[in-house]
């Protein structure tokens, strides 16, 4: 064993990558259950690959056959409703857990100096993620995702100049069509990945770079917080939070397994009660709440806009926010706040 | 439990209502655009349940969840005697650098 | 029998306990895992073909069927009986082809034979075509597996 290490080590020269991690340091405070959201998303993500690949296995992209081979794998191979069930359970956790990692990270104000870049890509990642939901949600080709693919690929269009083309790129062409499908299923099973995981590269690099953040309080006191040391004191925690994880997602996927239902027909009328994920639920209902025309001016297109300022602000918040410790931090905090409201609120106001 | 524990475990469980609930409304959602959809057109084909579960799977799926949850239980009670070791380890490493640090770290 | 030291650590057998704990969670995956990436494809154990299809053949003529995911050939004999082949190779799986003026199976891979009666002659094949009983019941041709 020592002889295949000392092999490895001339060769590879890692060693002091592993004496790195093993120096690093975990710091306890109040907002140290916070530290675990990151890892628990990479856990979920390891999930969401081994179930894609065993899905691809029989999936066929194709609009003659994606709905039938879905139904195929749901009947036909041995668990294979189980693994759908789990990839699209494991999608939803993922996503829920960016969400709580982006909160968390800003209300504890982590993404300040110098972790601006580590924000970024973590913004980048956040709509990595959302993509990947976006376009997965298309793949069965059943009523549901047709019409809720054609009302989001739709969205683009209220943005001027580029909308009309930028609906046509992710259709390919101006309707939903069998090439769409293709184009999805390519851009969830190869374009996806290989960006996320060089996003996520970066993201975990700057992590291990400037180690973990502490709070304002801490930072500004210039206290040192007592700590733990990540291997192997925290990483055992974080077994044991995947663990728990784990039998959370099985015990949902086997209770509440997703069902299909039937094949897209281009031509029918939309079916009742159309919804699209939940994570984008509270755009869905913001949508529906703009009026068709304000000022004379296209209602959508100042719906989107708006959509668009927020998700500006949310990936410079930490250059709008450059003055946490004063009265503008906490105003921009406030802000946050009421901006997890509105989200949850019509999230489920979507619903009722 | 600590009360931070307690509120962790509120949220997440909050949070897990939340998304149950938009998985059981979506279950009836499309069962509602199946029936909904039979009477506009002439049945597209053999309609499927909200959830698909071959019967024999099923007894399958309920002794895998059972092992897993047994093993979970088992493998925590193990990682909790290791956490316990490796914090020992840690403490002693502390003590021996320099009386300067506190005490205990708990979190 | 009393040990003057720990065979091993405190921290070793823990971290052991964990790993075979583990392992053994993993293992209860392993089963269905492997059953749905390598799903079984029986061939079917028989086959029903209209016998108006093949009813006008001429004897040493042969003419496809589907068995399966495979490609069977239904020859007609001398004495107007039926007799049925899988259509693969048994060298290397390729489909094979009957040659009617030579009244030989014909394998294109690797230039492989057979006679009228599936036996191997020329070329790599190592064993004959695999055979499958023929019976006709009413309008119907039935091909089975032969015990």
């Amino acid at each position: 064993m020592k002889a295949l290490r000392a092999w490895t080590e001339d060769r590879l020269g890692i060693r002091p990558v592993a004496a790195f991690l093993a120096k690093k340091e975990v710091p306890c405070h109040k907002h140290t259950v916070l530290y675990y959201t990151g890892s628990s998303i990479l856990f979920f993500l390891g999930i969401q690959i081994v179930t894609g690949v065993l899905l691809a296995l029989y999936y066929q992209p194709t609009l003659a056959e994606a709905n039938a081979s879905v139904v195929r794998i749901m009947t036909e191979m041995p668990l294979g409703w189980l693994i759908r069930s789990v990839h699209s359970w494991s999608a939803t956790f993922m996503i829920a857990l960016v969400f709580v990692h982006l909160m968390g990270i800003a209300f504890t104000k982590a993404y300040r100096k110098p972790r601006e870049a580590t924000w970024l890509t973590g913004v980048l990642l956040l709509g990595s993620s959302l993509a990947f939901g976006f376009t997965g949600y298309l793949l069965p080709w059943d009523e549901l995702s047709l019409a809720a693919t054609k009302v989001g690929t739709n969205l683009p269009k209220a943005l001027p100049v580029i909308g009309t083309w930028l609906t046509r790129v992710m259709r390919a062409g101006d309707d939903v069509t069998g090439d769409t499908l293709t184009r999805f299923f390519i851009v969830h099973v190869s374009v996806l990945p290989l960006a996320l995981l060089a996003i996520l590269g970066v993201h975990v690099f700057l992590v291990q770079r400037h180690g973990m953040s502490v709070p304002l309080e801490a930072e500004r006191d210039k206290i040192k917080l007592p700590w733990l040391p990540f291997w192997p004191n925290f990483l055992l925690r974080e077994a044991g939070v995947w663990l728990v994880l784990l039998g959370v997602l099985l015990t949902v996927a086997v209770f509440l397994a997703p069902g299909i239902g039937p094949q897209a027909d281009l031509m029918a009328p939309a079916p009742e009660g159309i919804k699209p994920e939940w994570y984008f639920l509270f755009m869905f209902q913001t949508l529906k709440l703009f009026p068709a025309r304000i000022l004379g001016l296209n209602g959508e297109m100042i719906a989107v806009m708006i959509m668009m300022a927020g998700m500006a602000a949310v990936l410079l918040l930490p250059f709008i926010d450059n003055r946490p410790l004063e009265r503008k931090g906490k105003v921009i905090t406030g802000l946050a706040w009421a901006g997890l409201a509105y989200a949850v609120g019509l999230s489920i106001w979507s619903l009722l | 439990m600590s009360g931070r524990g307690r509120l962790v475990a509120a949220a997440g469980i909050l949070v897990l209502g939340f998304l149950l609930a938009v998985g059981l409304l979506e279950a009836r959602v499309q069962e509602a655009a199946q029936a909904s959809v039979k009477p506009a057109a002439a049945a597209p084909g053999p309609e499927k349940p909200a959830a698909v579960r071959p019967a024999r799977e099923r007894m399958a799926a309920y002794v895998i969840l059972g092992w897993v949850w047994f093993s979970i239980g088992v493998l925590l009670w193990i990682l909790r005697l290791r956490v316990r070791e490796a914090d020992r380890v840690h403490r002693m490493g502390w003590v021996r650098a320099g009386e300067a640090g506190p005490k205990r770290s708990e979190h | 029998m009393k040990l003057p030291a720990s065979l091993f650590s405190r921290r070793a057998f823990l971290n052991g306990l964990i790993g075979g704990w583990l392992a053994a969670l993993g293992s209860a995956f392993i089963s269905p895992l492997l059953k749905y990436i390598v799903p079984p494809t029986p061939e079917p154990d028989q086959v029903t073909v209209p016998l108006a299809d093949y009813k006008d053949m001429a004897p040493h003529t042969v003419k496809g069927f589907v068995w399966g995911n495979k490609p069977g050939l239904l020859q007609k004999t001398e004495a107007g009986e039926y007799v049925a082949f899988v259509g693969v190779c048994t060298h290397l799986d390729c489909n094979v082809s009957f040659v009617a003026e030579q009244r030989r199976f014909y394998c294109a891979c690797h230039e492989g034979w057979y006679d009228e009666n599936g036996l191997n002659v020329a070329g790599p094949p190592p064993s004959p075509l695999r055979r499958l009983s023929v019976s006709v019941e009413g309008d119907a041709l039935i091909v089975k597996r032969p015990e």
